[in-house]
């Protein structure tokens, strides 16, 4: 956005001094912890037998050809996507293809008494009708809590839940048709706050689970003696905080379409994220054989964690797809996107910390109570996340969480960006300042005092290996002139600050599988002409061109020069999806994986030509070079087929297996995780309460630089994302009717309400990230929101605790400052 | 996606065809479409018949009236009426409301006409079939009760214009035209206190013309929004001089825009602030609304003597 960023930025042709140096250091430790029989460092935890990907990642290679790193080089799928050439779901239409329309609840939690369809069935133009029962299969996204069905059977959770679905030859005669279908509901007591759900006198919402109550999950973790610790602390202070519900607001509703093939084999196109776990679910909730399924991707409009679960509008468009004989397409309308939800949990938390005078942390007790709506969605794993990311970036030898995750009858919350790591942060970051400025040291200090370094365990089992948050720290408050700016603002306008990381990739998919959690495969045609074939689901985020660059880098070609043909179940090995951050380094070391053996094949070809051994071979801009002498991409390729044979190769990942000292730490490990410090600026108008965010500075480690305008995008989108959560976005429900269903009332920023965003990028070399990349497509979202609370304190001295922060909420706030002021100045006039 | 129900389209080139439809039912005329189109896709109203006005010559442009003032046509759009230089050299704060309108694409669509005419808007009225259902709709819709003041026997629906509060203190008038003549009336005037039937138009009358007399004394408008676009006004202001005192209009805090006067300047943040009595017709609080009455009469007070930039 500025020449600021430039400083943060790093030419990558020869390895910078400071990373061999950061290396060496890395690699002595590791020689010294084996010495001591500490099992530490990466390589040491890494299981070979099990262990799948490359046999070196290149963490801190130069990027030889030409391609890492590199500014300019254009998308390989962006032309398509501003010219309007791209395909998404809703754009495919097909001969004969019917339109499903959805019935859905009034009430919050009902009994379906009965269901009259028949008037509906009646009407001309419509062609099935389908209710519940007719889907009997329970599925969701975690395996241990399969709660939901394409609609409703027996029971309503939530207002706008699917109670019967009309497939009809348009889709205003579906709508329509919807309208004339007849239901009785008998009204039951809702559960409509985290106090219902924690109370014995409502009613519970489902009945599956073998002990009946409304908390789907509760997760509780020791370390340490946390009591004794806050005895020996200097300062114990505590507070409640509220984060609020919120949502993904894709631009791209979701849709589906679904047409039968040949031999009883069913093709689907859905706006996903997951399409392996979907391919999965469908088969199984429409008895069928997942080889029967062909299941496609086409361009998606964005997910942001929206497009991680399998909706109704998927599992109908295939089942009238199927019982019809002809194409069928839902497409949600923004209203129920709206209600397919799977947001931010709102989430309540209670955190207690001790700290020395010095700002040491002695021990961190939490708690958090998460308000998960109707279904489980990925409500498990968020259980966990609300708890295991928290003693990420700093020392601590004393945590203590508690965390429940509830059943209340909204719609289902789930992953949304920053998945359970949000609520956690904004409380942590928060209350560090605020114990900081009690104990009178600089809140930024306190952070790099508690900080922990590369190549560390947490307390509670997490294994870090590349670790550059002091760096993204230095940068931060350099670039930002925090130092110079922190209180000296003048009235109404401040600085805040604030430290996060997020993982890169869970360890375990959400299945038991020993197979690969990501596969590239990798053909080159005779003509020179570069094939990619992964089952990554690019969702606007980069990781069609995340792959290409990567082959392309290996191979000593353009970006351009590839083809990546992605997500087709029929066509493309498996990956996991587009979740937990994991695509660039689980997919990025699978195509580096391919790629190297493709490599091996045509520099030998090469230097068998050229005469010379193959160490003295260069590969860069479709050149293979020894010296003077070179071959062009095309004759390199002709060589190696005629040596070898036709040339493609397959790759794969699989993490590490990483020991812990914690059985149950099975939700939380990463091979790698990302750190993210960050700077708001802000000006609060005290006679309204309006708060505005000027300018972010967001300094990542994301490891290595792929590709530098799409991880600035990603970071300038984490922060967007951000400033919606702090100053807009809050999902308000009343009397179980969520008030805002619309993109005009649910106010998402517009470029007039985003701040300047300053994205620095900071490379920590991962040691087993592809050319020692990492995430940076949700962990700069974690310390926004936080930076933005602790800068209006600098601005105007109020704590604000509940976010997004409202005038009305500032001036509550400003009103009780004051009177808190006109006291202290009472009672010291007194004395 | 959400299917726009079916409907025929008229599309006459000559006015008196217009008024010969005009009022008829399952009728409805649509000048740029950006409010009816959304709200017939909401199910809030189901012509049979929807009337364009865009081929109507006469209906657009603006002119020069024989006493200085403008007159300006129904249909000219927002975009047009934002960028006229008669407009922003001598109604600024016209302009500057035209611009404040959603974006510069509605703006590009939406008329004039269509902005003065626009619907009350409410937090339980705009809101999709399904949704209202769920609370089984409200006296503008469905239903039968007003979820605002469930007591009262009115609706609350507000005024939401952004144009209105500053043409009513430019003085300007509406012209009116059906089958059986025109009229011209105050725009002060037409306001009534119910969300259901707030203007005194009838059903088979049509907004030919914006009419205004020579401008006055300078008026200030201001808008207060939830964001830097989009946003319809969580409040609307309109400021004047007049005389020692001041004018003030204030929107979108019921159906009729609320018009005070002060005997003093300084008195007339107070006096608005008095007369206000916002609603929760919003997603934000009426508390903070009726707070930022005060507010924003003051600032646009000061705007008064300052050396205008017109429009935007």
């Amino acid at each position: 956005m500025n020449d600021d960023n430039t400083k943060g930025r790093r030419r990558d042709r020869e390895l910078d001094p400071r990373i061999a140096a950061r290396l060496a250091a890395r690699a002595a430790r590791a020689a010294r912890e084996q010495e001591q029989g500490l099992e530490r460092t990466a390589r040491d935890v890494t299981d070979p037998s099990t262990y799948m990907g490359p046999e070196d990642t290149l963490s801190g290679a130069p990027a030889e050809g030409r391609v890492i790193g590199e500014s300019g080089t254009g998308k390989v799928d962006g032309l398509a996507k501003i010219t309007g050439r791209a395909i998404f779901a809703d754009d495919i239409r097909l001969p004969r293809m019917a339109f499903v329309k959805l019935l859905r609840s009034p009430h919050p939690h009902a009994r379906i008494a009965s269901l009259d369809v028949s008037e509906a069935l009646a009407m001309r133009g419509v062609l099935d009708v389908a209710v519940g029962p007719d889907l009997p299969v329970r599925h969701g996204a975690i395996p241990v809590a399969q709660d939901e069905t394409a609609l409703a059977i027996e029971k309503v959770r939530y207002v706008g839940e699917p109670v019967a679905a009309v497939c009809a030859v348009s889709e205003e005669i579906a709508w329509e048709a919807c309208r004339r279908i007849k239901v009785v509901y008998e009204l039951l007591d809702p559960v409509l706050s985290i106090d219902d759900a924690l109370s014995d006198d409502k009613p519970i919402i489902h009945d599956w689970k073998r002990k009946k109550s409304n908390v789907l999950r509760r997760v509780h973790q020791t370390y340490g003696d946390v009591d004794k610790a806050f005895e020996d602390s200097d300062l114990v202070f505590e507070d409640v905080y509220e984060y609020p519900a919120s949502t993904h607001v894709p631009l791209e509703a979701h849709c589906a379409v679904a047409t039968p093939l040949d031999g009883g084999r069913l093709q689907v196109w859905s706006s996903t994220q997951n399409p392996h776990y979907m391919h999965r679910t469908l088969a199984r909730v429409l008895g069928m054989d997942t080889a029967d399924i062909r299941l496609i991707k086409p361009d998606v409009g964005a997910g942001y964690g929206g497009k991680c679960d399998t909706f109704c509008s998927d599992i109908l468009a295939a089942y009238f797809a199927r019982k019809l004989g002809r194409p069928v397409k839902m497409a949600m309308e923004r209203e129920e996107v709206f209600y397919a939800h799977r947001g931010r949990h709102r989430t309540r938390m209670w955190l207690k910390m001790g700290m020395k005078k010095d700002g040491t942390i002695t021990a961190i007790d939490f708690k958090a109570w998460a308000d998960g709506g109707a279904y489980s969605s990925y409500g498990v794993v968020t259980s966990y996340y609300l708890g295991v990311f928290m003693p990420l970036p700093y020392k601590l030898e004393h945590y203590r969480f508690t965390s429940w995750r509830l059943y209340t009858n909204k719609p289902p919350a789930g992953p949304k960006r920053g998945h359970g790591a949000i609520q956690p942060r904004f409380a942590l970051e928060v209350h560090l300042d605020r114990m900081a400025r009690q104990l009178g040291l600089e809140p930024a200090d306190v952070r790099l005092h508690n900080m922990f370094g590369p190549d560390s365990i947490t307390v509670n089992g997490l294994r870090i290996t590349s670790m550059g948050l002091a760096e993204c720290m230095e940068q931060v408050r350099a670039h930002s002139g925090y130092d110079r700016k922190r209180g000296r603002l003048g009235k109404g306008r401040g600085v805040g600050i604030a430290a996060s990381a997020y993982m890169c990739g869970a360890l375990h998919p959400v299945y038991q599988t020993n197979t690969p959690h990501s596969g590239v495969q990798v053909k080159i045609d005779r003509s020179g002409r570069v094939t990619i074939f992964t089952g990554t689901a690019d969702c606007g985020q980069g990781s069609n061109h995340m792959v290409a660059a990567i082959v392309a880098e290996r191979l000593g070609i353009r970006p351009e020069q590839c083809t990546v043909v992605e997500a087709d179940s029929d066509l493309c090995p498996v990956d996991l999806g587009s979740y937990s951050s994991r695509v660039t380094f689980m997919a990025g070391n699978a195509a580096l994986h391919a790629a190297d053996k493709l490599r091996k094949l045509l520099v030998a070809a090469a230097a068998d030509k050229l005469g010379v051994a193959p160490d003295a071979i260069t590969c860069h801009d479709g050149r293979y070079e020894a010296g003077e002498r070179g071959l062009s991409w095309t004759d390199v390729v002709e060589l190696a087929e005629s040596t070898y044979g036709t040339l493609g190769a397959t790759g794969s990942y699989r993490p590490p297996k990483i020991g812990s000292r914690f059985r149950r730490q099975s939700v939380g490990p990463s091979p790698a995780y990302s750190f993210t410090a960050q700077v708001a600026e802000v000006t609060v108008d005290e006679e309204t309460g309006i708060v505005t965010v000027d300018r972010v500075w967001a300094a990542h480690d994301l490891g290595r630089t792929l590709h530098r305008e799409i991880a600035e995008g990603q970071i300038e989108g984490c922060v967007y994302m951000g400033v919606g959560e702090a100053m807009l976005e809050e999902q308000v429900y009343k009397d179980g009717v969520m008030r805002t269903p619309s993109m005009l009332e649910y106010r998402v920023p517009t470029i007039y309400d985003t701040p300047e965003i300053h994205a620095i990028l900071v490379e920590s070399h991962d040691p087993e990230g592809p050319y020692g990349a990492k995430e940076c497509g949700e962990g700069p979202q974690l310390s926004t929101v936080p930076a933005i609370a602790n800068a209006i304190y600098d601005a105007c001295g109020i704590w604000l605790t509940h976010p997004p922060f409202t005038p009305e909420r500032v001036l509550k706030a400003l009103r009780k400052r004051d009177r808190e002021r006109a006291r202290a100045a009472a009672a010291q006039a007194q004395e | 996606m959400l299917p726009l129900p079916s409907f025929a389209l008229e599309q006459p080139d000559r006015l008196d065809d217009v008024l010969g439809m005009a009022g008829q039912l399952g009728v409805k005329l649509v000048a740029g479409g950006t409010d009816l189109l959304p709200s017939m896709k909401h199910r809030l109203f189901r012509p049979s018949t929807l009337v364009s006005l865009s081929r109507v010559r006469d209906l657009a442009g603006i002119r020069q009236t024989e006493d200085g003032g403008l007159r300006i046509g129904a249909t000219t759009t927002l975009r047009e009426v934002r960028r006229n230089a008669a407009v922003r050299t001598r109604y600024p704060a016209l302009a500057q409301a035209c611009a404040t309108v959603a974006t510069s694409t509605i703006q590009a669509m939406g008329t004039l006409g269509g902005n003065v005419m626009l619907d009350t808007r409410c937090i339980y009225y705009n809101q999709p079939a399904g949704w209202r259902r769920s609370i089984g709709g409200c006296l503008k819709s469905e239903g039968k009760i007003c979820h605002v003041a469930p007591k009262g026997k009115g609706c609350y629906a507000t005024q939401s214009s952004d144009t209105v509060p500053c043409l009513i203190l430019y003085g300007a008038e509406l012209e009116l035209a059906s089958a059986h003549g025109t009229r011209t009336v105050a725009m002060a005037d037409l306001w009534g206190d119910d969300g259901r039937d707030w203007l005194a138009v009838d059903e088979d009358e049509v907004l030919t013309a914006i009419v205004l007399p020579p401008p006055g004394a300078h008026v200030v408008h201001r808008k207060v929004r939830a964001r830097g676009a989009i946003d319809y006004g969580l409040l609307l202001v309109a400021v004047q001089r007049h005389g020692p005192g001041g004018r003030a209009v204030i929107g979108a805090l019921g159906p009729a825009p609320v018009q005070v006067e002060s005997e003093t300047l300084e008195d007339l943040p107070q006096v608005a602030w008095k007369a206000s009595m916002p609603l929760s017709t919003h997603a934000w609080s009426s508390t903070w609304r009726k707070h930022m009455v005060r507010v924003e009469v003051k600032r646009a007070i000061t705007e008064l003597d300052r050396p205008h930039l017109a429009g935007a």
